[in-house]
């Protein structure tokens, strides 16, 4: 933070490194129309852009402009996707920037009210410990059993919200998966939001609170590990605490697409055949791909699978388009994500596969979303129901 | 909202105006150092026709336009307090793809690449590979624009592939040019058509005359193969002077000089050239073996083309140094006061001298601001020599901005008093080249006088009418003052 209070003047460096080139702008290079940036898609203004958020920024620390609601919808308005940052000529960290702007607009009372009241601490997620109000009860409701719960093991599986709440199937398939692989798990009676949603809403110490919660219960199982089926849990505990808090993890993180597929490349599992046979798509989330730089394990895993061919989008890969669930921007901007989902169910669609996989629950139930207000055809499901459907271990595991 | 808001959403709809200062402050300036001003308003267009309404209700109103097409050039607008930002990137279609006449059709705000995309698709390609700045930008700004492209030794400029254009003139009145002008079944196949050019009128005038909406541009099967080589020279005239002997012999597609700046990584040697040449398998084959032939017989040492392939398809400067381009692009909050000429190729020894001086006369400013050399850098066209001096202040420092602003004066100045002509041009340089046009410029201006009598589009962008405006540093953005 600098002197002035703000957090974003402490990044004026990076904030005059914007050159303006506009390379956040689209993927031209693919071909006609193809879109980086879901917020300049809906905004249409350049205000909703990388390179206007940068000038936006700019503006700010050079006193030119002060925060208002108009910039708070502006960078607010954004998936966190990090297009922008992947293709920036200047090779800048552009989250870096937003994350700042929104711990000024928070700090200054300046975030979307749908947010504020989301996560607030009386009725939202500071209340309930969840961003879906349910119960602590609910959390685990899908268990097929308690055998499992807070018993100390190797391996947390820390099942997300979105997983717990609103997409239960995806947290049994997942448990089921590590059960068949023979992992040494456990899942937490007590588990709270990963804190995600807090980083999106600019409010990084409420974040680090819950993680050191999760972790305070991780190190009481005695686990060294923890495993996710959803990118944003995973990246908070992998990637974020230690932004945060300047301390390594104190666990390993990894997504269930990482541990299946080093499984199947060291001969531990094995999948099925598909029948019949089927061509499928796989959508990169944001922050799997972009974020964490996994791209291979959940192709690897599509590809170990008999019958199954995978048909690449356009966009794929660190040019994958996002599916409109990021940034918690459904509080506020519904129709951002929506327009988003349907363009990238069009895309999907385009590759002539019949189901579109993707490996995040989030984006799994903003695609389903948008398959049905679409009305398309296409089948979308997580690779962890692919792959439930399929895996069979080969050997124990020790 | 003000009523020429009002007046404006009634033209484009709601939803594309903007009087919201976060709105308007993103459109001040392009990528380079010049600042602007801030609009009053922000107004998106999305047809012809739309454009003809606002320029007319400009004319009623006597407010000034200023146009947008992706502003990814590196010289500045001078875009004034409170005026109209007419932002041009939504009139974005690719409208026709006619293999017939070997045209492609396009709406003003298509981006260059996505279109070259598009084509690509089809085997097919724009005979202009883009512009050797940034390649996201707009097919009208570029051609608007004129801007140097890639492929310069061959291709020829970017308006060299233009067919035929649709403008909007400054009354709102709309002009076809070239075989299309015809209204009873013009087709966009030719350019030199109907009588005098008309489309070289708007070709590099930077929007004074009239408002580019859509462009015709010549395609051409894409060419089989590619070929590469790199050579480094034991001194700038030798480079020079085998530049010259490439150009007379027609041999590449694309031929770069390296005379300044970094030198490339591993390798030794004072200037180096990158050759690019692009045609059938055995012609290509046949361009290169005498590229070779002539570099050896001129004393250059070859070395891996490796680069020279890697700057070609990713179009980074940064690998015609050697290096992967966050080593280049990175970590720098750097801006770029940039100076180009045209100039002849005879005279590249003469104005590296003339840089390498001013580096060591200026050795002391350049060391206060750290200022650091980009590049100079030399795109050999058919006959001539384009050289882009890039010079890098510190963003964050004040004092190195105004400097790098005195350097791109001093640069312009000693080039444009002798042998040197800008190419583009675009406000902070007509000051050091419109007035040595004589009666050229006075023509410019009549013609401006009569086609914009309000001084409505892009005034002082080239010095038509207006006070002369540099747009070095209005207190509008207040990004340096």
């Amino acid at each position: 933070m600098s002197e002035s209070g703000r957090a974003i003047d402490a990044l004026k460096n990076i904030v005059y490194q914007c050159n303006r080139c506009a390379h956040c702008f689209d993927l031209s290079w693919l071909g006609d129309g193809y879109n980086k940036c879901p917020a300049l898609r809906y905004g249409i203004f350049d205000s909703y852009s990388a390179r206007g958020r940068f000038f936006i920024a700019r503006a700010v620390v050079d006193g030119q402009i002060e925060y208002d609601a108009d910039i708070a919808e502006r960078i607010f308005a954004c998936t966190e996707c990090r297009a922008c940052a992947e293709h920036c000529f200047k090779y800048i960290t552009t989250t870096d920037i937003y994350e700042a702007l929104k711990i000024d607009l928070a700090e200054q009372g300046l975030m979307p009210a749908a947010l504020a009241a989301g996560l607030s601490d009386e009725g939202g997620l500071g209340e309930h410990h969840n961003v879906y109000q349910g119960s602590p009860e609910e959390r685990l409701a899908w268990l097929p059993d308690m055998s499992r719960v807070d018993k100390p093991a190797e391996t947390v599986f820390f099942v997300g919200c979105t997983s717990a709440y609103a997409r239960q199937n995806m947290a049994l398939d997942t448990y089921t998966l590590l059960d068949q692989a023979g992992v040494d798990f456990t899942v937490l009676s007590d588990e709270w939001c990963c804190g995600h949603p807090y980083l999106s809403a600019g409010q990084p110490d409420k974040a680090v609170a819950f993680m050191e919660h999760t972790l305070a219960l991780v190190e009481k199982m005695g686990a060294r590990r923890m495993v996710f089926n959803c990118p944003g849990c995973q990246r908070a505990f992998r990637d974020d605490y230690q932004k945060h808090t300047g301390k390594p993890g104190p666990v390993e993180a990894l997504h269930v697409v990482e541990l299946l597929a080093a499984y199947v490349k060291e001969g531990r599992i094995g999948m099925e055949r598909y029948r019949p046979k089927v061509t499928v798509t796989y959508h990169d989330p944001c922050v799997l791909g972009r974020w964490m730089g996994i791209y291979d394990a959940p192709r690897d895993l599509l590809k170990a699978i008999p019958g199954v061919q995978l048909a690449e989008m356009a966009r794929n890969r660190r040019d994958a388009y996002c599916c409109g669930a990021g940034g918690m921007i459904r509080y506020d901007f519904s129709d951002m994500a929506n327009l988003a989902g349907a363009d990238r169910i069009a895309e999907a669609e385009a590759t002539g596969a019949e189901i579109l996989v993707s490996a995040c629950p989030a984006c799994v139930m903003q695609l389903q979303q948008s398959r049905q207000k679409t009305r398309s055809k296409i089948k979308v499901m997580d690779l962890t129901e692919l792959v439930a459907s399929q895996m069979r271990p080969l050997r124990t595991i020790d | 909202m003000s009523s020429l808001t009002e007046r404006l959403a009634a033209i484009v709809g709601p939803g594309y105006v903007s009087d919201k200062l976060a709105d308007r402050i993103c459109y001040t300036r392009d990528a380079g150092p010049s600042v602007g001003e801030v609009p009053g308003v922000v107004v998106r267009p999305q047809t012809t026709e739309h454009v003809s309404q606002i320029i007319r209700l400009a004319n009623e109103v006597k407010m000034p336009i200023f146009v947008w097409g992706r502003a990814t050039t590196f010289i500045g607008h001078g875009i004034r307090k409170g005026c109209i930002l007419m932002a041009l990137d939504l009139m974005n279609a690719i409208e026709k793809i006619d293999l017939v006449n070997q045209a492609v059709t396009v709406q003003t705000g298509a981006i260059w690449h996505a279109v070259d995309a598009e084509l690509g698709k089809q085997g097919w390609e724009l005979v202009v590979p883009g512009p050797g700045g940034l390649f996201v930008c707009s097919v009208g700004g570029t051609v608007a624009y004129n801007a140097v492209p890639h492929g310069l030794a061959e291709y020829g400029m970017t308006g060299d592939g233009v067919i035929t254009l649709e403008v909007v003139l400054p009354d709102g009145s709309i002009v076809s040019t070239g075989s299309s002008a015809n209204e009873v079944g013009g087709v966009a196949m030719e350019r030199y058509a109907n009588g005098p050019d008309l489309a070289g009128l708007f070709i590099g005038s930077c929007g004074v005359y009239g408002v580019i909406t859509k462009v015709t541009y010549r395609i051409r099967l894409k060419p089989d193969a590619e070929r590469f080589a790199f050579y480094s020279f034991g001194s700038a005239e030798q480079a020079a002077n085998t530049a010259m002997a490439l150009q007379r012999k027609h041999v590449a597609t694309h031929l770069v000089g390296l005379y300044g700046g970094p030198k490339p990584t591993g390798v030794t040697g004072e200037a180096f050239l990158h050759i690019i040449i692009r045609d059938s398998t055995v012609n290509a084959d046949a361009r290169l073996a005498e590229a070779h032939t002539i570099c050896s017989a001129l004393g250059g040492i070859r070395l891996n083309e490796e680069a020279t392939r890697l700057y070609w398809v990713g179009h980074m400067y940064s690998w015609l140094r050697n290096t992967p381009p966050d080593t280049y692009y990175g970590d720098r909050p750097y801006s770029c006061p940039e100076a180009t000429a045209f100039l002849p190729s005879d005279k590249v020894k003469e104005t590296i001298d003339f840089l390498r001086n001013y580096e060591v006369e200026h050795a002391e400013e350049f060391a206060r601001h750290g200022i650091r050399i980009k590049c100079y850098d030399i795109y050999y066209s058919r006959n001539a020599a384009f050289i882009w001096i890039d010079t890098l202040y510190p963003e964050l420092d004040s004092e190195a901005w105004k400097y790098g602003l005195k350097m791109r004066a001093d640069y312009s100045e000693w080039l444009y008093s002798r042998f040197g002509s800008p190419g583009g041009i675009m406000a902070p340089l007509a000051q050091h080249i419109m007035p040595k046009l004589g009666a050229g410029f006075d023509l410019m201006k009549a013609l401006k006088r009569q086609l914009d009598p309000n001084g409505i589009l892009n005034p002082g962008v080239l010095m038509l009418g207006d006070e002369p405006d540099n747009g070095n540093g209005h207190n509008g953005s207040g990004n340096h003052e």
